[in-house]
C-alpha cells in the first residue's frame, strides 16, 4: 500500500501543475536551509578554524572551492539520472529538470575553477596549469555550456531536451576522469585529502565548516534547480489553461 | 569584525566570487519569473482587448 502511494505520488509529479506547486512550496525552504548552513559554515571557516601550518590563511579558500567542485560533479550525476529517466520514460518535467541543472552546474564549475586559480597563485606560483585535474574540470565547464547551447538551439524544446540528454550521458565519462585524475596522472593539484571510507589527511578541526558548506551547496543546487524548472515549465506551457488559471489566481 | 588574514586579497576574492555567483542563482529565477508573469499578463490583456491594461504595464 505504501509502495503504491509512493508510486502514484511519483507519477503525479509528472503533472505540470503538481510539479509547479511542488517547486513553489519546496524551493523557498531549501534556500532558507541553505542560507542557515552557509552562515554556520562561513562563520566557522572565517572565524573559528585556525590557519593551516603550511598554507596559512590561504587554505580557507578550500571552504568555497571544494564544496563547489563536489557540487559541480554531483550536479552532473543528478542530471545524468534525470536524463536517463527523461529518455526512457519521456517525462517532460524530468527533461526540464535535466536541462535546468546545466546552468547551475556550470556556475559551480566556474566557482571551482576561479577559486582554484586564485588559490593556485600564492601556493603554486601560477594562476593556471594544464594538469589533468584542472583541464578535466575545464572540460566539465565546456560540457555544461554545450548542453545549454544545444538545448537553446532547438525551437522544439522537447526535441532539444532529448538531444541534450544524450550529450549529458556522453559527457558522463568525464566525471570519473576528474575524480581519478590525481591518481592516474602526476598533477600539480594535490591528491584526495578527504576520504569518506578511509582516514582523511585533513585535521578533524578543519572538517565541520566543510561539512556545513557541502550541505549548503547541495541545498542551493536543489533550490535553484526547482526555481529554474518552475520558470521553464511556465514558459513552455504559457498558452495552456493551468498557467492562465494560476496567473489569474495570483493577480 | 572582519578577520585579518595572511593572503587576504586571495581569500576575500574567492569568497566574493562565491557570493556573487550564488546570489545570481537566487536572483536570476526571480527576475525571470517577474518578466514572464508581466509578459503573460500583457498577452492575456491583449487577447481580452484590454489595451488600457497593456499600456499600464
Amino acid at each position: 500500500m505504501i509502495w503504491h502511494n509512493i508510486k502514484v505520488g511519483f507519477h503525479r509529479l509528472g503533472s505540470p501543475p503538481v510539479f509547479h506547486r511542488l517547486c513553489q512550496v519546496v524551493a523557498p525552504w531549501l534556500w532558507l536551509a541553505a542560507a542557515i548552513c552557509a552562515a554556520f559554515g562561513l562563520f566557522k571557516a572565517l572565524y573559528l578554524v585556525p590557519p593551516d601550518y603550511q598554507q596559512s590563511d590561504s587554505f580557507r579558500i578550500l571552504y568555497v572551492h571544494v564544496p563547489a567542485a563536489w557540487q559541480a560533479m554531483a550536479g552532473y550525476l543528478v542530471m545524468s539520472v534525470l536524463a536517463v529517466i527523461a529518455l526512457v520514460w519521456r517525462i517532460r518535467t524530468t527533461e526540464i529538470m535535466a536541462m535546468m541543472g546545466a546552468p547551475i552546474g556550470a556556475a559551480f564549475t566556474a566557482i571551482c575553477l576561479a577559486t582554484g586559480s586564485i588559490w593556485g597563485r600564492p601556493m603554486w606560483g601560477t594562476w593556471w596549469a594544464w594538469d589533468a585535474r584542472l583541464t578535466s574540470m575545464l572540460v566539465l565547464l565546456f560540457v555544461y555550456l554545450g548542453i545549454m547551447g544545444l538545448y537553446a538551439a532547438f525551437e522544439d524544446k522537447r526535441k532539444g531536451a532529448r538531444v541534450a540528454c544524450i550529450l549529458i550521458l556522453v559527457g558522463l565519462v568525464n566525471i570519473p576522469i576528474i575524480h581519478f585524475s590525481v591518481e592516474w596522472w602526476t598533477t600539480l593539484h594535490q591528491g584526495s585529502t578527504i576520504s569518506f571510507f578511509g582516514e582523511s589527511s585533513m585535521d578533524s578541526s578543519m572538517m565541520p565548516p566543510l561539512i556545513w558548506m557541502v550541505i549548503a551547496t547541495k541545498l542551493m543546487f536543489g533550490a535553484a534547480l526547482l526555481d529554474r524548472s518552475r520558470n521553464e515549465l511556465v514558459e513552455q506551457d504559457r498558452r495552456k489553461g493551468w498557467v492562465r488559471q494560476k496567473l489569474g489566481a495570483s493577480a | 569584525m572582519i578577520p585579518e588574514f595572511e593572503y587576504a586579497p586571495y581569500v576575500w576574492t574567492s569568497y566574493g566570487i562565491f557570493a556573487i555567483i550564488v546570489a545570481w542563482q537566487v536572483l536570476q529565477p526571480l527576475l525571470k519569473r517577474r518578466r514572464l508573469e508581466a509578459e503573460l499578463r500583457e498577452e492575456q490583456a491583449l487577447e481580452q482587448g484590454d489595451y488600457a491594461h497593456d499600456t499600464k504595464t
